[in-house]
């Protein structure tokens, strides 16, 4: 029977790929400015997609834009699911693992499973746009994006089909220390695969319900008589020990679990036994270790939002910020302010708190990164207002009380006849459906603008003179075009990439140097390998010139290989 | 042809383990330490047991032993270190020492009952790739694995090795005559070099580097040789990122998360012996007194005996509102004080040894990743030092107690070279042999094993206990029934470290009453915990009960082992 279902259901999925990819007629639209009118992968952005669903539109994403887009595994899940890798770039135009390249992941934490929408769709809305828009075809050749639409697939499963998972993966966690792991979890008593409130009558308890909206409980004024008692999550004391949902699935924090500024659990909760514990995490890590092209990277979270920048301990931890590198982060941080309507950028321990083993701060200090973390959706976008953020009226007047479970009775074994409910899960935290596409569309721009700011290479300036003595004097100028340097503080610091390297073929090199000043000849010589100049960072819209004395040679190329900055090179006539 | 080479193993290695055998005369290498500890688990089957955690980069097992009785698992356990840091080769005999003079004693009664109460884990070598340069041709003081690594961060791996100049199989220092040299002898011992001191109005005449050549011409000697991470930098607590031999990010190697691993899964362990270059036993940690520090705010959270927060969530999570920097702990706190010194007592007294070492805690070391980041009681000592003095050389020291104690073995006098990078200068290579300083002559083995070994045991004896005392029923009428009982820890060490009480990787003991037939508590929960106890300290328990009957009282976590008791209620 069951796999009777399975074929069907196959069967189904391959007719909806066939015909998602075909395109639609084109006589029944027209485009709408800065939108993929007819994408070759027809895909919706006011609904949630599970596991499978993530699965499918990157695969069919890969299908249709082969000479872009390449998917790969970054490892398993703790439960064995493929962790999907999207790597786009116009594979023609160059390496895609050669070029600057972003890094997007989603879905960290549990219950924030959003950024993987906003992922997926930066994913497909940079594909659909290659053959329609100037500047995205560029990007393409310039840049690459990798994409990890959900890094905690394991956790968003259990969000879609059973309740609202721990804010970790499914590692099994004895959070109440007595040797047994997630014995005592939330309980769905009303099988409605959402986790809600329970409350009870009470006329002593604190709470009565509001007369305008009777779904909403509130307290009580001081002297006021109560109704209500509440009593917390759904859930029963399933080891009996005399307490309520002290130790459910997981329950260490895959966001204090990277290898840097990391701090043990009675320090940062959340934490697990050492850095990258967690089977996921180590997939990332591995994948990033062997991708040094990545110069910035994006890690979608819920809610409140934000555009979060580090550092994430007051003055920093080990991990290096310059001057020039604050500029940077605040440069473009402010920009996503602008692009992301009701988002403000924020530094995490300043105003928000403290976090130690964060992914921003590995990406920053440990991979010398320009790095964001989007804290999606916040209760402005609601009314596009900050005075008016009433949940239960945006509900009734826009979701038409979509989002709210009514309470319902039940009994409960210790408590007796209870009442179950309030808001789902897809409220609160999460976009509802008709506000997704747009608030996904701004963080995608915002990623794009990041990979835009990438270092871009050029070189400039290439000239031979004969001296006196018969040998030629070869001259560059090293430009890089953009907003961000190829080499981070951090990266200087504790050098984790190499210097660019610029290649000078033609001739016998008997100097290089850099120039500081041409007009007064003051120079720095590199006295080992002067074939192979080593510049330790090219700043955002800096200019390196370099001088070479060379004997012999007519025609002379100068190349530049750059781990976060990509390639360039130029030929002498 | 497998076979016959196998045979050639087995022989060769028998050899090799009769000699060591019948004196203690020489280090165990590595193929001799695995023969070992093949013969303590074939000759011990019913006690030991040893088993492989992970293979190195260079291809070496990294073993555990365990040895006890019954429920292994779930009994108060020690585990043992020896290999912390590759170049503290006795570490490793003094492990593998204690592990085998422990089970030739396992028929006497005192260890008898003793491995009837806990659990041994002892880890030969944790840094076998390291230890291994003790034994080969070429012999330079290792603490690093066999994994690539770019020591200098400079792009190249391994480009710049030692090279053994003088032919005398060990790297020691090669001097430069130079006018523009910084060193000059030492007025003490002309065979040391030191810097000179410009303010007692010295001028230097040498260049010192390590032996070798500057094969990358960056200017720097032997910078960047074969390796690796080390064990003992590659650990979370005070981790230093990108530091030498620190691993690219902490707990980076294959050996260093096994061994992790098997750590955090072993609930039972409540302290760890490592035999490394830290010291806390010739001189123990002090706690230091800090204003709002985990210390005094780790104590004024924890809920009153048998009562759980009240919001229901965990201790660690009731400090929230703390920000991290004040609930680091980063010196000892005072009851785990108290127990140190009283270690560190015991060590003096039963090993003779006197002084202590000079203190020496690198980022990322075992001894204070075990303390502050494992939460257990953790002791560390070198075993054997020289005495030195503050702010005297210590190679001068370590000379002169050679020189005392007839280690005649111990300098590579200066002798002229030719050194490439220096073709007109008077170039001369010698120094203190390489593991001198950190590993006794052979001889003197026997002996370190054996007082090592008696001190293990007797701190061993000091484990947390827990007993039932003043189990007594009330009658108090009409079917009801006041149950009341202390629960007492008649060891010398706490049920769990302070420092692990707020630890996520130590267990909080429970206590929990089976009733029978229709008996209800009127007042006390079924299941309750118990906070950790001191040395010799005692909770008290109390419960009102409606109905007769027996009912099982049990006790415990796996780190103190359970207890268990029976009571009618009649």
């Amino acid at each position: 029977m069951k796999k009777i279902q399975l074929t069907c259901i196959l069967s189904i999925i391959l007719l909806v790929l066939t015909s998602g990819v075909s395109g639609q007629d084109e006589s029944l639209f027209f485009k709408a400015a800065g939108s993929p009118a007819n994408p070759k992968v027809q895909a919706s952005w006011n609904k949630y997609y599970t596991y499978a669903g993530i699965t499918d539109l990157c695969k069919k994403l890969a299908s249709a834009h082969p000479g872009l887009v390449t998917l790969g595994s970054l490892g398993k899940s703790y439960q064995g699911r493929d962790i999907h890798i999207l790597t786009i770039s116009d594979k023609k135009a160059g390496n895609p693992d050669l070029k600057p390249a972003f890094w997007i992941d989603g879905n960290i934490h549990s219950s924030e499973i959003q950024g993987s929408e906003m992922a997926l769709y930066t994913a497909w809305y940079l594909c659909e746009m290659y053959d329609n828009n100037a500047f995205i075809n560029q990007l393409l050749k310039d840049k690459t994006f990798y994409i990890a639409p959900t890094i905690n697939p394991d956790a968003r499963e259990y969000f879609a089909y059973v309740g609202v998972p721990p804010r970790s993966g499914l590692m099994p966690l004895d959070n109440d220390r007595d040797g047994k792991f997630d014995e005592d979890g939330n309980d769905d008593m009303n099988g409605d695969k959402n986790i809600s409130q329970m409350r009870r009558k009470n006329p002593d308890g604190e709470y009565i319900v509001d007369r305008k909206d009777p779904r909403r409980m509130i307290r009580v004024e001081p002297g006021e008589k109560g109704e209500y008692e509440m009593l917390g999550m759904e859930g029963i004391d399933n080891d009996g020990d005399g307490m309520f949902n002290e130790d459910g699935p997981g329950g260490h924090d895959g966001n204090r679990d990277w290898g840097f500024n990391w701090e043990p659990n009675y320090v940062q909760s959340g934490a697990h036994k050492y850095p990258f514990s967690q089977p996921e995490n180590q997939a990332i890590r591995d994948f990033v270790l062997k991708h040094r092209n990545i110069t910035g990277a994006q890690s979608f979270h819920n809610s409140g939002g934000m555009v979060l920048r580090g550092p994430s301990i007051q003055g920093g931890g080990a991990e290096a910020y310059s001057r020039a590198d604050d500029a940077v982060i605040n440069a473009i941080g402010e920009k996503g302010a602008l692009m992301i309507a009701g988002y403000r950028l924020v530094t995490i321990w300043r105003d928000m708190y403290t976090v130690y083993g964060g992914e921003l701060d590995w990406w920053h200090g440990g991979m010398g990164c320009f790095v964001f973390s989007n804290e999606l959706w916040n209760s402005y976008l609601m009314f596009y207002d900050t005075a008016n953020t009433d949940s239960y009226e945006f509900d009734r007047l826009l979701l038409f009380e979509d989002s709210f479970i009514p309470w319902q009775t039940m009994t409960h074994p210790v408590y007796g006849e209870v009442e179950i409910g309030g808001f789902s899960k897809m409220f609160g935290r999460l976009h509802p459906g008709f506000m997704l596409e747009t608030d996904a569309h701004r963080n995608a721009a915002f990623c794009i603008y990041n990979s835009y700011q990438s270092p871009k290479l050029e070189i400039t300036n290439l000239k031979v003179r004969k001296t006196e003595g018969g040998l030629n004097e070869v001259t560059a100028t090293i430009i890089n075009t953009r907003m961000i340097p190829t080499h981070s503080a951090s990266n200087l610091r504790y050098r984790i990439d190499p210097p660019d390297y610029v290649y000078l073929e033609g001739g016998k090199v008997l100097a290089g140097m850099t120039v500081q000043n041409a007009d007064l000849n003051i120079t720095t010589e590199q006295k080992k390998n002067p074939e192979r100049m080593e510049i330790e960072n090219i700043s955002g819209y800096q200019h390196i010139n370099l001088k070479w004395i060379v004997k012999g040679g007519s025609k002379f190329t100068v190349r530049v290989e750059s781990v976060k900055g990509g390639r360039a090179s130029a030929q002498t006539e | 042809m497998k076979i016959s080479l196998k045979i050639l193993f087995l022989t060769f290695a028998g050899v090799v383990w009769s000699v060591c055998c019948t004196a203690q005369d020489r280090y165990s290498d590595y193929r001799t330490m695995m023969q070992k500890i093949n013969t303590l688990s074939g000759d011990y089957p019913a006690l030991c047991t040893s088993r492989s955690l992970a293979k190195t980069a260079g291809g070496k097992e990294v073993i555990v032993i365990t040895i006890g009785t019954g429920d292994k698992e779930n009994k108060p356990g020690i585990a043992i270190f020896g290999g912390i840091e590759g170049s503290h080769i006795l570490g490793r005999e003094l492990a593998l020492g204690f592990a085998s003079s422990i089970l030739k004693e396992s028929e006497s009664s005192e260890i008898k009952a003793l491995l009837g109460k806990v659990t041994f884990y002892v880890f030969p070598d944790v840094s076998p790739d390291a230890a291994e340069q003790f034994f080969a041709g070429l012999k330079y003081e290792r603490i690093f694995n066999s994994a690539q690594t770019d020591d200098d961060r400079d792009f190249l791996n391994e480009e710049d090795p030692f090279e053994d100049l003088n032919s005398d199989g060990l790297i020691t220092l090669i001097r430069v005559s130079d006018p523009a040299g910084t060193y000059s002898e030492s007025d003490e011992d002309k065979r040391v070099m030191v810097p000179a001191d410009l303010s007692k109005g010295q001028t230097g005449s040498f260049f010192v580097y390590s032996e070798g050549i500057d094969n990358d011409k960056d200017q720097k000697f032997n910078e960047d040789g074969p390796g690796g991470v080390s064990f003992n930098r590659n650990l979370t607590y005070n981790y230093e990122e990108f530091g030498i031999n620190a691993g690219l990010y902490p707990v980076s190697e294959v050996e260093t998360k096994a061994v992790l691993d098997f750590l955090f899964d072993h609930f039972n362990i409540y302290v760890t012996f490592a035999f490394g270059p830290q010291d806390n036993l010739g001189q123990p940690m002090r706690a230091t007194e800090r204003s709002g520090s985990a210390q005094t705010s780790a104590q004024t959270q924890m809920p009153a005996q048998g009562q759980f927060p009240p919001t229901g969530q965990m201790p660690v999570q009731g400090q929230m509102r703390m920000t991290g920097q004040q609930r680091k702990i980063t010196s000892i706190l005072n009851s785990d004080e108290v127990i140190n010194k009283l270690v560190s007592d015991k060590y003096h007294e039963i090993t003779g040894i006197k002084g202590a070492p000079a203190s020496r805690t690198p980022p990322g070391n075992f001894m204070e990743w075990s303390y502050f980041h494992y939460g257990r009681y953790s002791f560390s000592t070198p075993a054997w030092w020289f005495p030195a003095e503050r702010d005297k050389n210590a190679e001068v020291a370590f000379l002169k107690y050679a020189d005392e104690n007839k280690m005649d073995d111990v300098f590579v006098p200066w002798t002229e070279i030719k050194h490439p990078d220096f073709p007109d200068k008077k170039t001369e290579a010698g120094g203190i042999k390489p593991f001198a300083t950190i590993n006794p002559p052979a001889e003197k083995l026997g002996e370190l094993v054996s007082n090592n070994y008696k001190f293990i045991v007797a701190i061993a004896a000091m484990h947390p206990e827990l007993e039932f005392l003043d189990v007594n029923v009330e009658n108090k009428g009409d079917n009801i029934y006041r149950l009341s009982l202390k629960v007492h820890n008649k060891g010398i060490f706490a049920t769990c470290s302070e420092a692990g009480e707020v630890n996520m990787w130590t267990r909080i003991m429970r206590i929990s009453l089976e009733t029978s037939g229709s008996q209800k508590f009127l007042s006390g929960q079924k299941t309750q915990r118990i906070q950790r106890l001191e040395g010799d300290q005692s909770a008290e328990f109390s419960w009102l009960i409606n109905g007769k009957g027996s009912i099982k009282i049990t006790a415990g976590a796996v780190n103190t082992g359970m207890i268990t008791t029976s009571v009618e209620l009649k």
